[in-house]
């Protein structure tokens, strides 16, 4: 086990490698951010002397040399919009994004486990239809769209929770609610079809068959057999609200890293582009490792 | 008393946690909803609108303030100024005025900004804005008096110094994250991503304001932004979009100095061609667009400049909507070779400004119906600006832009020299009679500068045709009823706080 | 003996193939109201460009955001107008053709390639077993906007390309599904007795592993579909998707978005349009799994029996 733990942080390592030549190379691909923070009748000189000052006039490969070399020493390079050190940043807005993933990822994972459960047990039944018609619109609504009518019922209308922003317990309700609906809508049904499969499997159709005591630990059983994807689907859902919530940061003002990434790219501040993309790739590749880790576990069978 | 400090605000922060929010704020105290979050709260980069909103006259001032309205500069942290000729300007500076770290305003400190502004170790926006092309120097003569002296001589000076925000003089030459100023606030916490908090100072030299404490918050999207004033959690808002703007009592519409416009390269056929440029003028519906797609104060658009800028001609006309015409106008073009049928590329910008790609959408359509063959593309802003502005590539096919210019600061020469003159870095022509006409407006003083202007103007307008001009537009901010307050066109760049009373 | 030869000799059909298949059918009500709808999709997706591309983009400003159920203006308005004063219906209906070609193609391409690659790395014990689920890690961590913003920035944004952007993204999520379900029927007492069998490993691929792989994959293709329409909404909304003159749902979406509590319905309509056609495929591709499933096919069977 402890081989594998130590093969796969390799190999994770040598793709987060990979992955920040690739961003480095690709993202300078996009243009230069000289024209986009000068206003545009700055004349030559100044876009000259900005260049200068951000290291844009050196050669690329002269520029990657550098960021590695400060890299090797965990210095992520300057934020040219901030004028500050590019992993500072990044941490700030990750330190919120990581609440709200780890929050609503709690929430998604129980309610669709039993909801998906439930569904599963009797297939086609009442509880199955309105789970899954419920689960499928939530998962297919525009979350923008879901996000502003909540809005304007609850905070504008109802008077119940603040429209926006991070203070209080109060402010969260919204954001994780709204957040919550489209994983949970995908995990649920995951749940149910691999719960089906598993509840259908012999060995539980017999332990069906003698009664309805077994029937918590037909559900264990069974769960376990399921787990499989469900903890596959949950940890590209996961993955997903590590790079963060955009729609759910613009509209509720939430400032993580999800927002951040897109005014970086948008702004071409490559450092920070760079850094958060780091960032929620360590964590991501940390938590693949775990659910490599948690087949095993589960399924004593799997080996690698 | 750092760690006393954040006691008291953790125990500050519990408490609006139970009560729910801001139950606990004195009266005075408002809360003001930007639309984006501040990079920097840097004085040097306050031309930058929403830097300058937070910065410009609450932390930081200038020497003098314009009125964009007249055009007239107003003292404020100077007394006075004049000309001493060859391009030297002595001002007279305040006396008795503190920087909120506690030390004297002088001149030193005014020459250390300036020096600051342009040094070459920091890209100051400001510098990049209003001082490029230019050798300016401060000379200081006493505490209280400094002389400005620029190399060509600048005849508007005094409006290019009157953007200088002042720094005092141990400010170091990086981009500071803790601003000092001699404006009435002072800069009292900045939660990154969360909020930025001014105080008002009690030393200040001049009339003490009514708000207290200025919060400022960041929401990108309008309907919250707008949402925020209705349930009692924001005061402010200074950009909400023309659709939420339904109520009188609170929704303010002010001219926001901008300005829209297609621009056209000359330089590739048919664009070259003035009955060309002429007919895209003419297919333009614009009284159609006023009170649907933009808000119906905004003023259809003759000039690049809104109509409080020195030398503004009332009366050039727009060319009339006449589709018949234009279609004449295209034919007869095409009876003389040119080849109108070539494919033209419409480059908008997505969220340039409210509802740019319906817009484009719709004049689009309307230069297709007057027998021209356009094709609309949408790009981000680090695309569009490489069509937008010079070098332009080499092997493009016609192209016109959509693009907004902002011109607040009253003379024409921010404008027309970057978008008209031969060397202008967005100008799609080069006509020697009108780079003379900009250089001899540039180069006039007072009443004469005023007059020189305007056949510029014509030249471009009428004798050229050279560009479509769309509209200048308004914004639209949303105020609590409980204060007193009306934005005016220099709430797009500045919202100085001292403006501000309660009823 | 496998366990899928086994049902093939069960079921020898009695009644002609396509009545079992309608009888099916119609046992699942939902179902067959899905397979309508999605017939309704198909149609315009072929049709609409055709017939209303000139009504779908004629613009008219001085009749913007007309309300919807006017029944004065003809069938065409009956959804109301839009922000240039377009039939909704309509425009609904042109760009179903975009919106199917860029989900079902990114869905499609991205399930190819990301489940023959998952099932690779889940048979194979070696190096390529390392390998392949690394590429998925580096995808997953690769933030999609940027490689939105690369692609469309060195090619030209058009339907081709935002498929290989979106097609590009949703690689892992299938690459992941597939090779933790092989991991695990790998292990399996049937596998192993066809390996031990001599059977090829091809054979043990198509024959065993895939039946079994298949419906899983199914149940997340169909909710990506949803996943991949949205997606796509946002990149428009960012200013790096489609832009008009072409339209999708996404698009229509995003740009009703100003408009919500003015003119709730340029958004709504298209967004019914991916709701009810994500909610079709499922319950499609539900009833498909159940029929296709010699140990669930029985309850749909009870169901056409008890209507006979």
């Amino acid at each position: 086990m402890n081989k594998f733990i130590l093969k796969r942080a390799l190999a994770s390592l040598v793709s987060l490698l990979f992955l920040v030549v690739a961003v480095f190379f690709l993202s300078r691909l996009t243009g230069d951010p000289t024209d986009l923070y000068l206003p545009v009748d700055a004349s030559l000189a100044s876009r000259e002397q900005f260049r200068k000052i951000h290291g844009l006039d050196q050669p690329l490969m002269v520029q990657f040399f550098n960021y590695v070399r400060d890299l090797a020493v965990l210095d992520f390079g300057e934020s040219i919009r901030r004028a500050r050190p590019a992993l500072d940043v990044v941490l700030e807005a990750f330190k919120w994004t990581l609440q709200l993933a780890l929050i609503t990822l709690f929430l998604v994972t129980l309610a669709a486990i039993i909801f998906g459960s439930l569904a599963a047990f009797r297939v086609g039944g009442m509880f199955d239809r309105f789970a899954t018609f419920f689960s499928l619109i939530g998962a297919s609504a525009p979350d923008f769209w879901l996000a502003i009518v909540a809005i304007v019922v609850f905070s504008v209308g109802l008077g119940w929770v603040p429209t926006s922003g991070t203070g209080t317990m109060m402010h969260w309700i919204l954001p994780v609610t709204i957040l919550f609906i489209r994983p949970f809508g995908l995990i649920l049904q995951v749940v149910r079809s691999s719960m089906i499969t598993a509840l259908s499997a012999a060995y539980i159709k017999t332990a069906r068959a003698k009664g309805a005591k077994a029937k918590s630990i037909i559900f264990i059983h069974a769960l376990r057999n399921a787990l499989l994807p469900i903890i596959t689907v949950i940890g590209d859902q996961a993955a997903g609200m590590l790079n963060g919530a955009v729609i759910v940061e613009t509209i509720f003002g939430f400032p993580g890293v999800g927002k951040l990434m897109i005014d970086s790219i948008l702004q071409r501040d490559f450092s920070v582009v760079l850094a958060s993309i780091m960032v929620t790739a360590f964590v991501i590749f940390l938590m693949n490792i775990l659910i490599d880790l948690l087949y095993a576990v589960l399924d004593p069978r799997i080996r690698y | 008393m750092k760690k006393f400090k954040s006691l008291l605000l953790l125990s500050a922060f519990s408490m609006a946690a139970i009560s729910g929010g801001s139950a606990f704020a004195a009266d005075t105290d408002i809360t003001i909803v930007l639309s984006e979050e501040l990079d920097l709260i840097e004085p040097c980069m306050a031309s930058q609108s929403n830097i300058g909103r937070v910065v410009l006259q609450n932390i930081s001032e200038t020497l003098a303030v314009l009125n964009p309205e007249n055009g007239e500069l107003k003292p404020r942290l100077a007394l006075s100024w004049q000309d001493m000729g060859n391009g030297k300007w002595r001002y007279k500076l305040r006396d008795g005025v503190k920087f909120s770290d506690g030390t004297t305003f002088d001149a030193k400190d005014v020459k250390h900004s300036l020096d600051r502004t342009l040094s070459e170790d920091i890209a100051c926006e400001l510098k990049a804005r209003y001082f490029g092309g230019m050798e300016l120097k401060a000379d200081i003569v006493d505490d209280l008096t400094i002389d400005f002296t620029a190399v060509p001589a600048q005849p508007i000076l005094p409006l290019l110094i009157s953007a200088l925000t002042i720094v005092p003089e141990e400010t170091p030459i990086k981009f500071t994250r803790e601003p000092i100023g001699t404006g009435p606030y002072v800069l009292s916490a900045w939660n990154v991503g969360q909020n930025i908090i001014l105080d008002r100072r009690d030393d200040y030299w001049g009339a003490k304001p009514e708000v207290s404490k200025a919060t400022y918050l960041f929401r990108s999207d309008a309907a919250v932004r707008a949402a925020m004033v209705q349930t009692g959690e924001a005061d402010i808002v200074p950009q909400i979009s023309e659709e939420l703007a339904t109520n009188a009592k609170t929704d303010f519409a002010y001219p926001n100095s901008e300005t829209t416009y297609l621009r056209l390269d000359h330089f590739i056929e048919p664009l070259g061609d003035i009955r060309v440029r002429k007919a895209l003028n003419m297919a333009v519906d614009r009284e159609a667009f006023l009170g649907t797609l933009v808000p119906k104060e905004a003023i259809i658009a003759t000039h690049m400049v809104p109509p409080s800028t020195l030398g503004w001609l009332k009366d050039l006309k727009p060319l009339a909507f006449d589709v018949k015409a234009a279609k004449a106008l295209v034919d007869e073009a095409r009876a003389d070779g040119v080849n109108v049928d070539e494919e033209i590329i419409l480059i908008g910008r997505t969220a340039n400004f409210p509802h740019a790609t319906e817009i484009n959408e719709a004049l689009t359509q309307m230069f297709n119906d007057v027998g021209l063959n356009v094709k609309l593309q949408m790009r981000e802003v680090g695309e569009w600006i490489d069509f937008y502005s010079k070098p332009f590539a080499e092997d493009r096919g016609p192209r016109m832009v959509t693009a907004q210019h902002d011109n607040s600061r009253g003379d024409p020469v921010f404008s027309m020299v970057w978008k008209y003159s031969c060397d202008g870095g967005q100008s799609g022509l080069c006509d020697k009679e009108l780079d003379g006409l900009i250089s001899k407006a540039s180069a006039a003083a007072g009443d004469e500068r005023a007059a020189l202007w305007g056949p510029v103007f014509k030249r471009v307008h009428e004798d050229l045709v050279a560009d479509i001009f769309l509209f200048h537009m308004v914004g639209f901010t949303r105020v609590s009823e409980r204060l007193n307050y009306t934005p005016s066109i220099s709430t797009n760049s500045e919202l100085p706080l001292e403006e501000i009373s309660f009823k | 003996m496998s366990v899928s030869e086994n049902i093939s000799t069960i079921e020898t059909p009695k009644k002609g193939k396509i009545k079992t298949f309608f009888s099916l059918l119609w046992s699942d009500q939902f179902a067959f109201f899905a397979a309508v709808f999605l017939i309704l999709v198909l149609t315009s997706v072929i049709f609409g460009p055709m017939l209303l591309d000139y009504d779908a983009g004629r613009q008219n400003l001085r009749g913007r955001n007309a309300a919807p159920f006017d029944f004065t203006r003809g069938w065409m308005w009956f959804l109301g107008g839009d922000q240039l004063g377009r039939p909704l219906l309509a425009r609904v209906l042109v760009a179903a053709q975009n919106t199917i070609f860029v989900a079902g193609g990114a869905v499609m391409i991205s399930m190819t390639i990301g489940s023959v690659l998952g099932v690779i790395a889940g048979n194979s014990r070696g190096r390529l077993g390392q390998f392949i689920p690394r590429i998925a890690d580096v995808i997953m961590s690769f933030p999609s906007l940027l490689l939105a913003v690369i692609v469309l920035y060195m090619l030209e944004p058009s339907v081709s390309n935002i498929i290989i952007v979106l097609a590009i993204t949703r690689i892992p999520v299938y690459l992941r599904t597939a090779r933790a379900e092989i991991l695990e029927i790998r292990e399996r007492m049937f596998i192993q007795a066809a390996i031990v069998m001599g059977a090829s490993k091809f054979r043990i691929i198509f024959r065993h592993m895939m039946p079994m792989l298949l419906p899983t994959l199914l149940t997340v293709a169909t909710l990506d579909f949803a996943f991949v329409m949205l997606a796509e909404s946002s990149l428009s909304f960012l200013g790096i998707g489609i832009q008009p003159p072409d339209i999708t749902w996404g698009l229509m979406v995003s740009q009703g978005r100003p408009y919500l509590t003015t003119a709730w319905w340029l958004s709504f309509w298209p967004g019914l349009a991916i709701i009810f056609t994500t909610l079709s495929l499922n319950l499609i591709s539900n009833w498909i799994r159940i029929a296709l499933d010699p140990q669930q096919r029985w309850r749909l069977e009870i169901e056409s029996k008890k209507n006979d």
